[in-house]
C-alpha cells in the first residue's frame, strides 16, 4: 500500500526521470505504429484484395512473421545496426530511432495481416461492384480502405498495444540507457529487478492510463460510426 | 458482335464453364438461364472482366462503356445519391443524374439515406439506379430483382426496357424465373453444369423447350 502511495506522489511530484521515460515512451510507440500503419496498411490492402501468384507464401510469411518474438526481432535488428553489420556507419544503436526501428519490424506483419484479414473479407464484393461501375484501380482501392475504416483503425490501436508494451526487442538496441532510451517497460522491469517498486507501480499506472484513454478514443469514434450507420 | 470463343473455366478438377463459342448481336436482350451452379455468374463475371477464364477469349467487349451489377451489389456507407454519382463522371449534372436515375427505380425518396440502411432490396434497386445513370453500350445484370419485392421488381424491368429502347444497348441478364425471361428476353441461353444446353428465341425455349433438362427445370415453374 506504501508503494502505491508513493507512485501517486511521484506521478504528481512530476518526477523529471518519469517524465522524460513517458515522453520517450510515446515519442517511440507513435512513430513506429505511424510508420508500421504507412507500410501495414496499404500491403495489407494489397495482399486483401489481389489475386497473385505466391499470394499463398506471402501470407504464410506474414502470418510467421506475426508472431516473430520480440528478442529475435531485437537482435536483427541489433546485428544490422552494429559497427560490424551493414548499417553500423550510421551509428543508430542504443538511440530512439533503432527502437523504432525494432518496432516497426515488429508491428509492420501485425498490422498487414490483420489488414489483409479485414480486407478480404469485404474486397471481392467491393471490387465486383467498383468494377461495374467503372473505377479505376486506385479509386477500388481507396474505397476498400474507406470501407474498412473502423476495423483498420483497430489495428493500428493493436500495433500501438504492441508497441508500448513492448520489452524484449526495445532492451536490446536501446540499451535501456537512463534520460535516453529508457522507456515505460524496460524502466519498470530495471526498477522491480532494484526493488524499487513505489517507481515501477508509478510507471505501471500511466501505462494503464494511456492504454485506457487510447481505447476509450477509439471506442467513441466507433460508437459514432455505428450511430451514424 | 460480342463473341466468347474457347472459354474454359475450371475450379479445382470440377469444370463450372465450357463455352466453345457463343455470340451476342448488338443492341439485343438477352437472358441466361439455369439452376443453382449452371454457370451463369461466372459467364457475367469472365464477361465483365473479374475472372480470368483458365482458357479461351472474350472478344470486343466494350470495357470502356459497360456496365455490370453483380448478384451482391455494395452499397458503400455514404448516401443512397452518392452511390449512384460514383458511377458518373464529375460534373456539375452528375446530382442531377443521379436524381434522375432514382427516380426512375421509385429510390428518390431515399436519396439522402445511408448506404448500409439499406435492404436488399433497396440495395439491388439503388445499385440498378447505378447503372441507369449513364448510357451504355452493354449491360451485364447478374439476378437484377433477386431480393426485389414485386414493386421493385416491376420498377426495374420497366425501366430496363424503356432505358434499353432509349440506349439500344445489349443487355445479358440472368436469372430463375421464366416468367422474368419471358417479359425481358429476345432471346435465351440456357446452361446446364456450365455448357450451353440450349439456345433460342424467348418463347421457343420456355414454351417448347427440346433439351431434357430445360423441360425438367421448366415443369416446376409451372408456366
Amino acid at each position: 500500500m506504501d508503494s502505491i502511495i508513493q507512485a501517486i506522489k511521484l506521478l504528481f511530484g512530476a518526477d523529471p526521470e518519469l517524465r522524460q521515460i513517458i515522453g520517450v515512451t510515446l515519442r517511440m510507440s507513435f512513430s513506429s505504429t505511424i510508420i508500421s500503419s504507412l507500410l501495414g496498411i496499404p500491403l495489407g490492402v494489397f495482399i486483401g484484395s489481389t489475386e497473385f501468384r505466391g499470394k499463398a507464401w506471402v501470407l504464410r510469411i506474414t502470418n510467421t512473421l506475426m508472431g516473430l518474438p520480440p528478442v529475435v526481432a531485437g537482435l536483427i535488428v541489433l546485428l544490422i545496426l552494429s559497427r560490424s553489420g551493414p548499417l553500423g556507419k550510421l551509428k543508430l544503436l542504443y538511440t530512439v530511432t533503432a527502437m523504432v526501428i525494432a518496432q516497426v519490424v515488429l508491428i509492420t506483419p501485425i498490422i498487414t495481416g490483420l489488414t489483409n484479414n479485414i480486407v478480404s473479407l469485404r474486397a471481392p464484393q467491393i471490387q465486383e461492384t467498383a468494377v461495374g461501375v467503372g473505377l479505376s484501380r486506385s479509386k477500388q482501392m481507396l474505397y476498400t480502405i474507406y470501407e474498412c475504416r473502423m476495423q483498420l483503425i483497430s489495428t493500428v490501436l493493436a500495433g500501438f498495444g504492441r508497441a508500448i508494451a513492448e520489452v524484449g526487442a526495445v532492451s536490446i538496441v536501446g540499451g535501456n540507457v537512463q534520460y535516453k532510451t529508457r522507456v515505460m517497460t524496460t524502466a519498470i522491469m530495471l526498477q522491480t529487478n532494484m526493488g524499487h517498486f513505489e517507481f515501477a507501480i508509478a510507471l505501471g499506472i500511466v501505462l494503464l492510463v494511456i492504454s485506457f484513454l487510447i481505447n476509450a478514443v477509439v471506442q467513441r469514434l466507433q460508437e459514432g460510426k455505428l450511430r451514424d450507420d | 458482335m460480342i463473341e466468347l470463343v474457347n472459354i474454359v473455366k475450371k475450379f479445382e478438377d470440377r469444370t463450372i464453364l465450357n463455352i466453345p463459342y457463343l455470340a451476342f448481336e448488338e443492341g439485343k436482350r438477352y437472358v441466361l438461364m439455369g439452376v443453382n451452379g449452371s454457370g451463369k455468374t461466372t459467364l457475367l463475371r469472365i464477361m465483365a472482366g473479374t475472372l480470368k477464364p483458365d482458357m479461351g477469349e472474350v472478344k470486343n467487349i466494350p470495357r470502356e462503356n459497360m456496365g455490370y451489377m453483380p448478384q451482391l451489389p455494395y452499397a458503400f456507407g455514404f448516401t443512397v445519391r452518392k452511390n449512384v454519382e460514383i458511377a458518373l463522371p464529375k460534373s456539375p449534372s452528375s446530382t442531377e443524374k443521379a436524381m434522375h436515375a432514382l427516380q426512375a427505380v421509385g429510390m428518390d425518396g431515399m436519396a439522402t439515406a445511408h448506404g448500409h440502411t439499406l435492404s436488399g432490396g433497396e440495395t439491388q434497386r439503388m445499385a440498378f439506379a447505378r447503372m441507369i445513370a449513364l448510357p451504355h453500350t452493354l449491360l451485364l445484370l447478374d439476378e437484377p430483382t433477386s431480393s426485389a419485392d414485386i414493386r421493385g421488381m416491376d420498377e426495374i424491368e420497366t425501366t430496363l426496357l424503356r432505358y434499353v429502347a432509349d440506349t439500344g444497348c445489349t443487355t445479358i441478364i440472368s436469372t430463375h424465373s421464366p416468367a422474368q425471361a419471358l417479359r425481358l428476353a429476345e432471346e435465351i441461353i440456357f446452361l446446364d453444369k456450365g455448357e450451353i444446353v440450349e439456345q433460342g428465341s424467348a418463347k421457343s425455349v420456355l414454351r417448347n423447350p427440346q433439351n431434357e433438362d430445360v423441360k425438367l427445370f421448366l415443369k416446376h415453374w409451372k408456366i
